[in-house]
């Protein structure tokens, strides 16, 4: 069984790696010291069983579980924690297998043992119960084997084309997995549904604008990539639009 | 109080107990019209801070006295002969006036006082608790003895150091009896947290210490130097993937000690500033009992960076 160690901390990695190293049937094929770099590294090296640290910089543990868990294979998770009672209760109610630090070799035996790839929807729940955040602050990308995280904050909009959804962002376009629906329910809050093939983020609008055929269409505030006849909003979201520019 | 009064009034001991009816009744009206009148203002009082409050509630009670002393006057000279009051209509109303002026004058100086001592023990028990809330975070402890059963198999040496600094440390937390501690133990302490912490972050950690121009021996309330550095990393440099500089500075401002400690914050994590308030709260608690309105904590929240300022004024003895 190959095994994934995530955790920012250098003696902790140590650590986890001299206890397995005891066990004959798992190896360590990757240590990552934060979250972007576990969805990287587990991007790559496909391994069974992600050991992952709660607390950490950047993309912290709950996030980036968020992410491995839309991986193909999605490995199964093991959290690692020094002490967060909230997040420990919440995984104790929904059987998510996690081992306490300093971790020992029987308990890390047993949770590597009943290790289980996380339902959908778990993580965001123990998120929620742990005061964490339940969203994921990313979008991310995969392509020539290559994992991007793209900030939910630099998007400006998802566009539908065939088969992919192309993210426009502040940083240019990549293709990511996700459905229009999905990502449409997944950050409610911050996209609109402009179009049957496109959701905007609602903070990169600057305004509506009135085409020559009578037509809507949304002006991007980061005017550089605003495509010609791109971005018309259709008749049915008009009102919706509006009243979500509005603040409503 | 009445029967004070009667005493002192009265030569004829026939007429005591006539004259201390009186007396009695007209203290008794006057107490119980003051104490509604000031339930009645207290909200409204309670506002205006504490100076003002004592001198508008003097003067109101004042006031209140010499108007029932009025109308009492009157009264009596309506309804009954003038022999239940035998004084001349000033010398009434004067007397009334420096009665209770002196009455109300001791009264609440009383409640002061007595609200004082009352406030100074909620005080005291509040620092006690935030003593013991600044005992070391258990997550600090148990990534400490995760770190050193780690260094057990790779630096043996290290991990003994580990242990010998984390016990220095646990020690002076215990030590909550003494209240206070010199600046040089204070600092001690704080650098020997420091190098626990830097087996576990590495680079990431990186601590400039300014405060060689600080007088060693100046007294401190224990433990403020050191949660203050574990602030700075817990909130700080732990969030960044690239860690920052934590850098602490002292200087003396006249007849202060000026410390402050100021750590770089990661942006847009909203959930660790909950516990940091709790953390500041501490010691500013801790500040007030040990230095009054002499003491202050002084917090900046900027973007890029969170830092705290103590300021403390330093004794005499202590230059």
């Amino acid at each position: 069984m190959k095994i994934l160690i995530v955790d920012d901390e250098q003696p902790a990695r140590d650590r986890l790696r001299q206890l397995i190293d005891d066990f004959d049937k798992y190896e360590v094929v990757a240590e990552a010291a934060n979250g972007e770099q576990a969805v990287r590294l587990a991007a790559e090296t496909k391994p069974d069983i992600v050991l992952l640290d709660i607390r950490m910089p950047g993309l912290d543990g709950i996030q980036a579980a968020q992410h491995l868990n839309r991986l193909d294979p999605a490995p199964a998770i093991v959290f690692a924690t020094a002490y967060d009672e909230y997040a420990i209760d919440a995984f104790e109610a929904r059987a998510i297998g996690y081992v306490l630090k300093p971790v020992r070799r029987e308990r890390l035996a047993s949770a590597l043992e009943q290790a289980a790839r996380l339902a959908a929807g778990t993580l965001a729940e123990v998120a929620a119960a742990s005061h964490m955040e339940p969203r994921r602050q990313h979008l991310c990308s995969m392509s020539h084997g290559q994992l991007k995280l793209i900030p939910l904050q630099d998007v400006n909009y998802c566009q539908a084309d065939q088969k992919y959804v192309c993210v426009h962002h502040a940083g240019g376009r990549d293709l990511i997995d996700d459905s229009l629906k999905s990502l449409e329910e997944e950050f409610a809050d911050a996209f609109v549904r402009i179009h049957r093939s496109a959701v905007v983020a609602v903070a990169s609008i600057e305004r509506l604008e009135k085409t020559p055929d009578g037509k809507h269409r949304v002006i991007l505030r980061d005017g550089s990539q605003q495509p010609e006849n791109e971005l018309i909003i259709s008749r049915r979201h008009l009102a919706d639009v509006r009243r979500r520019l509005k603040g409503g | 109080m009445a029967i004070a009064l009667t005493l002192a009034g009265t030569t004829d001991s026939g007429r005591f107990l006539f004259e201390l009816s009186k007396t009695a009744l007209f203290v008794l009206w006057l107490s119980l019209l003051g104490c509604a009148v000031m339930c009645l203002l207290r909200s409204r009082l309670e506002g205006t801070g504490k100076t003002r409050a004592f001198v508008l509630s003097f003067a109101i009670l004042l006031a209140m006295c010499l108007l029932l002393a009025e109308i009492a006057y009157q009264l009596t000279r309506i309804f009954a002969e003038s022999v239940i009051i035998h004084d001349s209509h000033s010398g009434f109303l004067f007397r009334t006036f420096m009665v209770s002026a002196i009455v109300i004058a001791l009264g609440m100086r009383y409640l002061y006082v007595a609200s004082e001592w009352r406030r100074s023990i909620v005080l005291e028990a509040q620092a006690r608790i935030s003593a013991l809330q600044a005992l070391i975070r258990p997550h600090f402890l148990f990534n400490s003895m995760n770190t050193i059963a780690s260094l057990t198999r790779t630096d043996p040496r290290q991990a003994e150091e580990a242990v010998e600094d984390l016990s220095d440390l646990l020690r002076a937390n215990l030590n909550t009896a003494k209240s206070r501690t010199s600046l040089k133990q204070e600092l001690e302490t704080a650098a020997i947290y420091q190098r626990i912490e830097k087996l576990r972050l590495g680079d990431r950690l990186r601590v400039k210490w300014d405060v060689g121009d600080l007088p060693m021996r100046a007294l401190i309330p224990s433990l403020t130097i050191q949660p203050l550095l574990e602030n700075a990393i817990y909130h700080g440099i732990e969030l960044l993937p690239d860690g920052g500089e934590v850098t602490v500075t002292g200087r003396r401002e006249d007849k202060d000690l000026v410390i402050a400690m100021s750590n770089p914050v990661a942006t847009g994590t909203e959930r660790s500033k909950r516990g940091n308030k709790m953390a500041m709260s501490n010691i500013r608690q801790r500040f007030e009992l040990a230095y009054g309105g002499r003491g202050a904590v002084d917090v900046d929240d900027g973007t890029d960076r969170f830092t705290v300022t103590l300021r403390f004024p330093l004794e005499k003895d202590e230059v």
